[in-house]
């Protein structure tokens, strides 16, 4: 499918991006500039970062590809995924950036060794958790950007996955967080406007809202329904997967770390609803193209290559057969890149900042130099791209079912420990460690369970009522509360320095 | 309306709503410290 006039505009973009990298890198001078960019985020790159680190390889591929399998009872990801920034920024983000100005924070980590008083164990377990949950994530998004390079050169997916790997790589290694942030603004810029010319473009060309709404309910009724009568996506699942999405991304360490780089407080005032509105108007629109695509394919206007994932090309070929202009399916190609990459480049970042941070600086040697704690999350950053792009060779069945297995772990592992840390002062070091531990221990197990359908016991875990993380959530809360009432009570001060109580600012 | 049965108009807008509401209280109400 490529020609010329393609791989010049890939190419360009990724030389964009490449620029980014080497501009970024001559204002990096010390670890505080890698990993939070100085602390000086403004209103509008904040937005579109949190927005470019939430909207991922799920947000093109899979929500659309979702949309095409299960309608519109899977239409709650579009709600509950955008209001996961404003979830973060609300309940997380005010509260820690407040306390990360007088305290220093570099990472989150920072924020749960001082809340707990734990400067070895729980930043230990929670930097090792967060690397694994990162890693799972990472898998999914190179599995994604994989999906869009072989569609678009009809390459080999090990060249689509060294392709891909070398341009993030790079920017993101040389320009750290200032690289990212600013490749996230021109990321997400290309995303929201080419999801708002092209979605519509798709619809109309599969005969408009109404009509695709019309058409699949004669397919199956349940698919116009906001829930479905049985299996996934009841009432009760939906209950469990928008808490999942909502809380779960909220708290996952490539998005709540982006809080204490923002420069002033006053962002958090209507970066929120600013979000939901933009990334949310997206998402609908996206979804419903993965509906207007199953129209498309019932008509026979095309069909889906016969692979295990062939759902999450949906959009993809939505484009193809809705803009025969060839040039336009690079441009839209670029836009599909732009959604997975500006969140590949932050969970990257972020496993480099909890391994040469939580783990070299402040645990292994705290006396190492700045310098060298800089060159190990470079370092990190690199073993990070290539070790995922290994693991990303096989992909998974379905890209939605990896990443959300990421949002589950991340929910049940640093949900607890951080909203109890910031709004209760009855939590302490053990109920923590024990939080995070079970939580991470049993929704692994859960995830596992549910996602290979296994039976234990004489019961089918593929069969779980709801959405496997909500029980490793109960695991969590309750081992949270149990050990926090018979351990010993984190010290006043320390309260008193981390603002914990049951408000979001200081009265 | 839409092609959609009111249940699901009711639901999924209702929701949507309601979320609107909610952000832009917190827009109105916030006073940051920093």
């Amino acid at each position: 499918m490529a020609d010329y006039v393609t791989i010049a505009v890939i190419a360009i973009y990724f030389l964009v991006l490449l620029g980014i990298g080497v501009w970024a890198s001559k204002k990096i001078k010390t670890t505080e500039d890698y990993l939070v960019a100085g602390r000086s985020l403004g209103f509008w790159v904040f937005v579109l970062l949190m927005i470019g680190t939430v909207c991922s390889g799920m947000s093109l591929l899979g929500v659309s590809g979702l949309g095409y399998r299960a309608g519109w009872p899977t239409m709650w990801e579009e709600i509950f995924v955008p209001l996961a920034i404003g979830f973060c920024i609300i309940f997380f983000g005010v509260k820690l950036h407040n306390v990360a100005k007088n305290s220093g924070y570099i990472t989150v980590q920072d924020y749960l060794a001082h809340r707990y008083e734990s400067p070895t164990a729980l930043r230990s377990l929670s930097a090792v958790a967060g690397i694994i949950v990162s890693l799972i994530y990472l898998v999914g998004q190179y599995s994604a950007i994989a999906i869009v390079l072989m569609w678009l050169f009809a390459i080999p997916l090990w060249l689509a996955l060294l392709i891909a790997t070398l341009v993030t790589m790079i920017y993101t290694t040389i320009g750290g967080l200032y690289a990212v942030a600013w490749a996230s603004l021109i990321q997400s810029i290309i995303l929201i406007v080419g999801i708002f010319i092209m979605a519509p473009i798709i619809i109309y060309y599969a005969g408009g809202f109404t009509h695709v709404n019309e058409v699949i309910a004669t397919i199956n009724p349940n698919l116009v329904m906001p829930w479905m009568p049985s299996g996934a996506f009841t009432p009760a699942y939906v209950v469990s997967f928008a808490i999942m999405l909502m809380v779960g991304l909220a708290c996952a360490p490539h998005v709540i770390n982006n809080v204490l780089a923002v420069k002033d407080v006053k962002y958090f005032k209507w970066a929120p609803l600013v979000a939901f509105l933009i990334y949310g108007a997206a998402m609908y629109l996206l979804k419903f193209t993965g509906l207007a695509g199953l129209v498309m394919v019932k008509a026979g206007v095309f069909t889906l290559p016969a692979v295990s994932n062939a759902s999450d090309f949906i959009i993809l070929y939505g484009i193809q057969y809705s803009l025969p202009i060839l040039a336009l399916w690079a441009v839209f190609a670029v836009i599909v890149l732009a959604a997975v990459m500006s969140t590949t480049d932050r969970l990257m970042l972020t496993i480099g900042a909890m391994c040469s941070w939580d783990l070299y600086k402040k645990i292994i040697r705290p006396n190492a130099s700045d310098k060298s704690v800089l060159l190990l999350s470079k370092i990190v950053v690199i073993l990070s791209a290539f070790g995922t792009m290994i693991l990303s060779i096989n992909p998974p069945d379905a890209l939605a079912s990896l990443i959300w297995m990421g949002i589950g772990i991340m929910l049940a592992t640093f949900a607890v420990p951080f909203l109890a840390g910031l709004y209760w002062r009855g939590a302490t070091r053990d109920g923590a460690l024990a939080s995070m531990f079970l939580g991470l221990v049993s929704s692994v197990v859960f995830g596992a369970l549910n996602y290979f359908n296994i039976t234990l016991f004489n019961y089918n875990y593929g069969d779980l009522p709801l959405h496997f993380s909500f029980y490793p959530l109960v695991i969590a809360v309750v081992a949270m509360y149990v050990v926090s009432m018979f351990t010993q009570k984190t010290s006043e001060k320390i309260l008193d320095e981390t603002q914990t109580g049951w408000y979001i600012s200081k009265p | 309306m839409f092609g959609l049965p009111d249940i699901t108009v009711l639901a999924v807008g209702g929701v949507t709503i309601v979320c609107v509401i909610l952000l832009l209280y917190w827009g109105l109400t916030f006073r940051g410290h920093d």
